[in-house]
């Protein structure tokens, strides 16, 4: 059994289940479906930055939704957001690994990677009752924005995404990443400095 | 020591990043949500199709303990225990092996093999 050690006061992930009768699956899938319609469009978006490419976002996400529920629907219901990123991080990272193999092996027989063609723009999400000038400079500076945080390192990029976008506290966010508070810290404080000095305090 | 408007500027930086990135999940097409949506229903079939088999594999030990005390009830009040047809031993060997249930369902595809068996072998027809 797979255990992760409570790590604060303010967060814990223990082992602990919830006991299971048959009214308590259907409260579950409610749960569950409810948990995941909260996070489905954030995890979207922060799989997408990660990676660049939507339907790999997409196909990230649907996997930790599934992985959660095979592994850990039986938990507490707040322990679900950290074990979910921790999922789609562990997914996000094993694309990572698994396009550098790719493009080794592209190079090797001579042909030229993929490359980074992904259009950010192109990507944005559709117009909601705005103006023409408010859509363009949200658009933009998301843009912006997006292309400063892909170009993080990864564990970097991580805990700026999580604490940042996904709102999870320090403690949820160790847990998330199978790190220490302390670790944590460093990176996101190191992010937010690289952050301000790329994009500037009025991007 | 810390700098305070170090961290007042980083946390206003943090606050204009959420601001954006909140407007970009807001405004994601129509594509993406249903992908979402179909992904969302997905996983929850994964939590049907686990509870399923559970359940089967709660009942199969008492299944097992019933076979067992009906193959020895047969045994000690049957005529004698040198009686007992292969074709029933062979039965309950299936029935406690457990895993050989799906067979059943698929009883006239075997019995079409037993009758093509014969027709090639000649003893039919």
């Amino acid at each position: 059994m797979e255990l992760i050690e409570a790590r604060t006061g303010h967060f814990a992930v223990s082992c602990r289940r919830e006991p299971e009768t048959g009214a308590g699956t259907l409260q579950r899938e409610r749960q569950l479906n409810q948990f995941f319609a909260d996070v489905e469009r954030r995890a979207l978006r922060i799989a997408e930055i990660a990676v660049r490419d939507r339907d790999d976002a997409l196909d990230l996400v649907q996997n930790a939704m599934i992985r959660l529920v095979n592994k850990y629907a039986s938990r507490p219901a707040d322990e679900w957001p950290p074990l979910f990123y921790r999922i789609l991080q562990n997914g996000i990272r094993d694309w990572h690994r698994r396009a550098k193999v790719r493009n080794r092996v592209m190079v090797w027989f001579g042909r030229e990677t993929a490359g980074d063609d992904y259009d950010a723009v192109a990507a944005a999400p559709d117009p909601a009752g705005r103006s023409p000038e408010q859509e363009l400079q949200s658009g933009q500076a998301m843009q912006r924005l997006e292309e400063a945080v892909h170009a993080l390192p990864g564990r970097q990029r991580e805990a700026f995404m999580l604490r940042t976008f996904e709102g999870l506290d320090v403690a949820g966010t160790a847990v998330a990443m199978g790190c220490s508070d302390g670790s944590v810290k460093t990176h996101y404080s190191r992010a937010v400095h690289t952050l301000r000095e790329q994009l500037g305090d009025h991007w | 020591m810390n700098d305070p408007n170090k961290s007042k500027r980083d946390a206003e930086f943090a606050a204009k990043a959420k601001g954006v990135f909140d407007d970009s999940v807001e405004r994601l097409d129509g594509a993406a949500l249903s992908r979402l949506n179909q992904g969302r229903h997905a996983a929850l079939e994964e939590l049907a199709q686990t509870k399923a088999p559970a359940s089967w594999r709660h009942w199969l030990p008492a299944g097992g303990v019933a076979a067992i005390a009906l193959v020895s009830v047969m045994v000690l009040r049957g005529p004698a225990v040198d009686e007992v047809p292969d074709e029933v031993a062979a039965d309950f060997e299936i029935l406690l092996e457990g895993e050989s249930l799906e067979m059943f369902e698929d009883l006239e595809f075997y019995s079409w093999i037993d009758e093509a068996a014969l027709h090639v072998n000649g003893n039919v027809g």
